[in-house]
């Protein structure tokens, strides 16, 4: 199946945006400034949501004209784009989002045609099914590991790197033998230790940088 | 706009295509998905996280009823999006001289694409069709593709050793050690705040 890759499933959502010329702002800018005010870190609600890997949601005005000889033509509706890399079982994962951040499913997709809300479980699963795309080819550099095993292994290899700067290859026995003690114990310690926080930036405060940019020709 | 978070930077282009263009596309697809070493230079390549290209026939925009006015297109388009590390030139710039020829049995089949060589015309072709992210997140902002295969290795090789640490000689231990340390020593770069670009 092409919206999958080992684990990992790809799903793309194209939502039509509710065409309203009396409502001001727009719908697709009421979604665009309510985007704007949520956080992208731990704080997000994917990272309060399980299993999103990568997420976006993007506001598509319109297809794009490349010129002539091309013919130029327009959409008659504007799409939000919520395109997400994921533990795969898709019905758990959009259960999830409605369970965790339902609220925030509510204040973006209340701007779509045809949304039912998510107190409506069975009309919501339908509502996104009906708006997803099949994938033609998805690319994933790492396709057989959950969130929680890679954010694991990313504190498991930190926490790998501070040990073996401590404890160099040992050259007697007695040495062997308390490197071997250490060695048990850290490992007892770093299976026991829970996953950190999905999103989760390094620095905080005045030490993380607040504007993250990205213009075409960065 | 929010086309960074961390060290990850998110791409979404559009391009037109003729109909009867898609299905020569779908079939090459088809072909890289199932042969696997046709795709060992995108793997290669490392620095892109997740990527997809979604073909949408003219006709199959989603209708949700309701006042929403059926779409009237000529051309199906093909979507990309693509999670990678580092900044726009170098992913385009990679592109062009690593990939080149995949790229173009991609693209070429899209209206008005120039090729990915020369790249001057590729990325101007790129930045017209591109278009930005209004937000993104990433549950590892501070961990490139590199990091977390890195991140994988050395955790299969602690838990490889961990399983029998306890049960070896002191003797057994120093040279199993040792052999832990010389499998994981290439894979300890430290993760963090993605450098500045200017």
């Amino acid at each position: 199946m092409a919206n999958q890759s080992g684990s990992v499933y790809g799903l793309t959502l194209l939502c039509p945006i509710v065409n309203d010329d009396r409502a001001v702002p727009s719908h697709d800018l009421q979604i665009r400034e309510f985007l704007a005010t949520l956080p992208t870190d731990e704080r997000s609600p994917f990272a309060l949501a399980p299993g999103t890997h990568m997420a976006r949601l993007v506001v598509m005005d319109d297809v794009v004209y490349v010129g002539m000889p091309a013919c130029e033509e327009h959409l008659k509706s504007k799409y939000l784009i919520f395109e997400t890399n994921c533990d795969a079982d898709i019905d758990a994962y959009f259960t999830g989002l409605a369970r965790s951040i339902p609220e925030h499913l509510d204040a973006v997709w209340s701007h779509c045609t045809g949304y039912p809300g998510v107190r409506d479980l069975p009309a919501f699963l339908s509502y996104m099914k009906a708006c997803q795309l099949e994938t033609t080819f998805f690319f994933a550099a790492v396709n057989d590991k959950s969130v929680t095993d890679t954010l694991k292994a990313l504190q498991t290899q930190r926490a790998v790197a501070d040990f073996i700067a401590t404890h160099p290859v040992p050259r007697g026995a007695a040495e062997a033998a308390a490197t071997q003690r250490e060695f048990v114990e850290f490992m007892r310690i770093v299976q026991a230790a829970p996953a950190p926080r999905p999103g989760l930036r390094p620095g905080s405060g005045a030490n993380r940088r607040a504007i993250q940019t990205g213009g075409h020709n960065e | 706009m929010s086309n960074i978070n961390g060290k990850v930077y998110a791409m979404n282009a559009i391009t037109p295509m003729r109909p009867w263009k898609t299905w020569i596309l779908r079939a090459f697809f088809f072909v890289l998905a199932h042969v696997k070493p046709l795709q060992a230079d995108l793997v290669n390549l490392s620095f892109i996280q997740f990527a997809r290209w979604v073909v949408i026939p003219r006709n199959r925009f989603p209708f949700l009823g309701k006042n929403q006015q059926p779409e009237e297109l000529q051309y199906d388009y093909l979507l990309f999006f693509s999670n990678f590390n580092g900044t726009w030139n170098q992913y385009i710039d990679a592109f062009s001289a690593v990939l080149s020829k995949g790229l173009d049995l991609v693209w070429r089949w899209s209206e008005k694409f120039p090729g990915s060589v020369p790249v001057t015309p590729f990325k101007q072709y790129i930045a017209r069709v591109q278009f930005d992210t209004d937000y993104y997140y990433t549950s590892y902002p501070q961990a490139t593709a590199n990091d977390v295969k890195a991140a994988h290795v050395v955790e299969d090789a602690l838990e490889s050793l961990g399983s029998h640490a306890a049960s070896l000689s002191p003797e057994q231990f120093r040279e199993a050690y040792l052999q832990f340390v010389m499998a994981v020593q290439s894979h300890l770069g430290s993760t963090g705040e993605a450098p500045t670009v200017f």
